[in-house]
């Protein structure tokens, strides 16, 4: 069985390294301009949307690499797995989704937990699996 | 489905770590096939059945439930 294209297994500690990278720049951003900036300089490209855009790249694309990372050894029971969590990821993420739909109005905020949940309870729920068995087998 | 694995290997005398690196896969895999938490592919039953010189069905079993 040919598993589809994955990064290398070195590729999750770049992905977490960038995750991390990203929280003291947006940590500072706030510090200086409180959690919602100056909306005053509105329109695409300003400082705001693109401080926004990298810090949020950074993040999804280090997500995304750690989260599509080879295993050390990848076999058959890796990716039977990886798919169970995906499931989970897409069906707590449409929850999550359909919830904030139903109550809540802010859609920049709808994007960006659409953005993180899928990502971030697959990982979650990716380790959490592979720790329970490596668990096992020093029992 | 049931197996016999954890049988064989003590005939055999390998640990799972040597089945694991005789077909290819972590030992957490052999562990959870061991357990019957991890039913393994058509490929990989079969891999285990040649390192034991035995036939898939003596290995590998169905269970009422199947």
């Amino acid at each position: 069985m040919k598993p589809l294209f994955l990064f290398p297994y070195w590729c999750r500690y770049l992905g977490y390294f960038l995750v991390f990278v990203h929280i003291p720049f947006v940590l500072y951003k706030q510090q200086l301009m409180g959690l919602h900036g100056d909306d005053a300089d509105m329109g695409i490209f300003n400082g705001r949307h693109l401080f926004f855009m990298s810090t949020t790249l950074l993040m999804a694309i280090g997500l995304f690499i750690a989260a599509f990372s080879k295993e050390k050894i990848e076999d058959e029971q890796i990716v039977q797995l990886r798919l169970d969590s995906l499931q989970w990821a897409v069906y707590v993420n449409y929850l999550f989704l359909i919830i904030s739909l139903v109550f809540s109005t802010d859609t920049e905020h709808i994007l960006f937990l659409n953005l993180l949940v899928p990502l971030v309870f697959f990982i979650v729920r990716f380790r959490w699996k592979i720790f329970q068995n490596n668990r096992l087998i020093k029992e | 489905m049931k197996n016999n694995i954890r049988v064989e290997r003590a005939i055999k005398n390998i640990t799972q770590a040597d089945l694991a690196e005789a077909i290819g896969v972590s030992r957490q895999t052999i562990n959870t096939i061991e357990s019957n938490r991890y039913v393994p592919s058509t490929v990989l039953a079969l891999k285990i059945a040649r390192v034991f010189g035995k036939p898939v069905e003596e290995i590998f079993t169905l269970d009422d439930e199947d």
